[in-house]
């Protein structure tokens, strides 16, 4: 039967209606893509004509070559956006596993008041917090390092992960716990061998909101704590392209999608490990 | 060896107190079942031995060591989660291995063990399967399989076969008593089934609000229930009781008086009860149609026919008390008709006011020769 189910049946202008909205929020989202796309193919001088033509005329890849030589440092900027974002997310994860676990299982004195904070503080934009943060990032002595980008990041990122990861492993049968505790298994091996590798999905999600979290906010964080241009990550580097005389828009956009690209390659490996029905013959539900 | 002593095992969640005051003996090589109402406290005490739960007083002696202070490990136990609790991630080999990984057993001896207990489990086939593959049975033997491994001194189940459908428990009920008898373990089984109870037991302890409530054989439980809570908990369709007046003590037992008929139950007198409003108990399966020692007519509002047996339902008078008759297959009988029910005062059992039973006089030696040779 290729006909779909009875409640997934719709009329023509049911569909009609689905389409349309689709294509309508669609069109939104991908449309800045697509124009930047397409700048990034026309000379510099074509950007200016009129009347404006969203086709490129004569378009090539040129921009992409020469992003390289008028910007030397762009291979550095993105190699730093990583580095944050990747120690940014190693650190989280390596907090947040265990304290998810915690926070999941055991009952302790103010786990309530204690995860009511982490909430409370994820409602503060890491903006707001700027000018204590760079006092105290000043008295500390540790501006103009990767640590004031990173830790920050860091700290902003963890209440989040941390109710993301406990309400998974919350689905997680207790019974489990408890079956490799009467094994005799303690709390750090049933947490290895029992509840990660189950977990995986969980963490896999994890991974990705914190990296991709890591990449948008960091530039607060650098522009107000970072004034080393070797330190910059990608998206403050992309000022580069903005000259005394003019902005170099077709470079410009070139350089932010080979920016996004590793993101997007590691967003493509990690999702791997988002499968589902990991948990299925665990217990009978 | 697995003996297991409660002393004075008590449990309170706050000032609720689950679990009075148990006591409770369990021999070597024993298949107690603790059986009663959901509530009543059964779960509760098996992850107490378990080590799962803290008993709050009292002693939990395995071979004559406290271990109410030991983790699970350490007291020489293995449980059975009604849930299962398989690994989902790891194959049926690695679930079973676990607790031998865990105390880090040399690759070879492992191995050996988990495949000897794959064999008695029928699973050698599927050992490189993951959990999700299988079916509820063999999920369930699986978990068994995990418990077998570390070779405890007693088994723990917790109504291991209560996700299974009704003619998957049959065949695991006899898998597990025939397991039992291979490996001559201890072992504690908890259910809320009484025909899981009933079959598999040596023993049964049954439990109500935190209380034993009596413990004994099954066959001991059905035919002298100590009290009126097990005479109604056992059995299948639940005893019928009637409200009857004592009227006289006699050598040969007590008289009663239920609407007029009088009829002698034996069983041993008690001084004092001459007047005092008694319940009489019957097993539906025990009434008969005609008249006998007390007659009843009755007119059945509900018959179902099983095949083997036809069971009646009815409503007696004004009290508004069911009545229920285990009837032969063959009953020529008719809801909305009237039927004469007979009880015999020989399968009649007495309770009184507190619902404390009057001892019958039954030899239970007549009834099943197993209880009085220790070789069975």
């Amino acid at each position: 039967m290729s006909q779909p189910a009875m409640i997934n049946r719709y009329r023509w202008y049911e569909l009609a209606g689905i389409y349309a909205g689709i294509f309508v929020f669609l069109s939104f989202i991908l449309a800045p893509f697509v124009e930047g796309f397409l700048v990034s193919l026309k000379p510099l001088s074509l950007l200016f004509s009129s009347p404006y033509r969203f086709w490129p005329e004569n378009g090539s890849f040129e921009a992409y070559r020469t992003m390289w030589v008028s910007v030397p440092g762009f291979a550095r900027y993105i190699f730093n956006s990583f580095l944050v974002s990747f120690i940014v997310t190693a650190v989280v994860l390596a907090l947040v596993v265990p304290a998810a676990y915690a926070f999941a299982r055991f009952r302790f004195r103010g786990n309530g008041a204690l995860l009511g904070a982490f909430l409370a503080v994820n409602m503060f934009s890491g903006a707001v917090l700027l000018i204590p943060l760079f006092r105290l990032m000043r008295s500390m002595g540790v501006l103009n390092t990767y640590f004031a980008m990173i830790v920050p990041g860091v700290a902003f990122l963890i209440p989040s992960a941390i109710w993301l990861l406990r309400t998974y492993m919350l689905r997680i049968p207790r019974e489990l716990d408890e079956a490799a505790f009467v094994d005799g298994a303690s709390h750090f091996y049933t947490l290895r061998r029992v509840i990660l590798p189950i977990a995986m999905p969980g963490i896999t999600v994890v991974a990705i909101t914190t990296f991709i979290g890591s990449y948008a906010q960091q530039f607060i964080f650098a522009l107000t704590f970072n004034s080393k241009t070797e330190y910059m990550p990608l998206p403050v580097g992309l000022f580069a392209y903005f000259g005394r005389q003019e902005v170099v828009w077709n470079e410009l956009m070139a350089a932010s999608f080979v920016g996004i690209a590793p993101a997007v390659i590691v967003i493509f490996f990690l999702q791997r490990y988002l499968v589902s029905g990991l948990t299925a013959g665990a217990v009978k539900q | 060896m697995g003996q297991l002593k409660l002393n004075k095992v008590q449990k309170f969640y706050g000032t609720y107190e689950v679990l009075k005051s148990i006591e409770l003996e369990v021999k070597n090589g024993e298949f107690v079942v603790f059986v009663g109402p959901s509530g009543c406290g059964k779960s509760t005490l098996l992850r107490m031995i378990a080590g799962l739960d803290e008993t709050t007083a009292g002693d939990i002696v395995i071979d004559g060591k406290r271990v109410n202070d030991l983790p699970p490990v350490k007291r020489g136990i293995a449980m059975v989660f009604q849930s299962y609790a398989l690994y989902p991630h790891m194959t049926v080999f690695e679930n079973i291995a676990f607790p031998l990984r865990v105390e880090k057993m040399a690759e070879e001896k492992l191995k050996a063990k988990v495949e000897h207990a794959a064999r008695i489990l029928h699973l050698d086939q599927r050992l490189q399967q993951k959990p999700g593959m299988l079916s509820g049975g063999q999920r369930q033997r699986v978990a068994i399989g995990r418990a077998i491994v570390r070779e405890p001194k007693i088994f723990l189940f917790d109504e291991p076969l209560s996700n299974l459908d009704a003619a998957l428990r049959a065949d695991m009920r006899i898998e597990l008593a025939k397991l039992h008898r291979q490996l001559r373990a201890t072992m504690i089984y908890v259910t809320h089934d009484q025909v899981e109870a009933m079959t598999m037991a040596d023993r049964i302890v049954v439990l109500n609000a935190g209380e034993i409530a009596q413990t004994g054989a099954p066959l001991e439980l059905y035919h002298k229930p100590a009290n009126i809570f097990v005479a109604g908990f056992i059995g299948h369709p639940k005893m019928n009781f009637l409200p009857v007046t004592c009227t006289g003590l006699r050598e040969d037992g007590v008289e009663i008086d239920y609407r007029g008929q009088t009829a002698v139950l034996p069983v041993t007198p008690r001084s004092g009860m001459v007047g005092r409003s008694l319940t009489l108990g019957v097993r539906p399966e025990h009434i008969q149609t005609g008249s006998a020692d007390l007659t009843l007519v009755i007119n059945p509002s509900v018959i179902e026919r099983l095949g083997a047996h036809t069971v009646a339902y009815a409503s007696l008078g004004g009290e508004g008390e069911n009545y229920c008759a285990m009837l032969p297959g063959t009953a020529v009988i008719r809801a909305e008709e009237q039927v004469t029910t007979g009880i015999r005062a020989a399968d009649g059992h007495l309770f009184d006011e507190n619902g404390v039973a009057f001892e019958r006089r039954v030899e239970m030696t007549d009834i099943d020769l197993a209880l009085f040779d220790p070789a069975a």
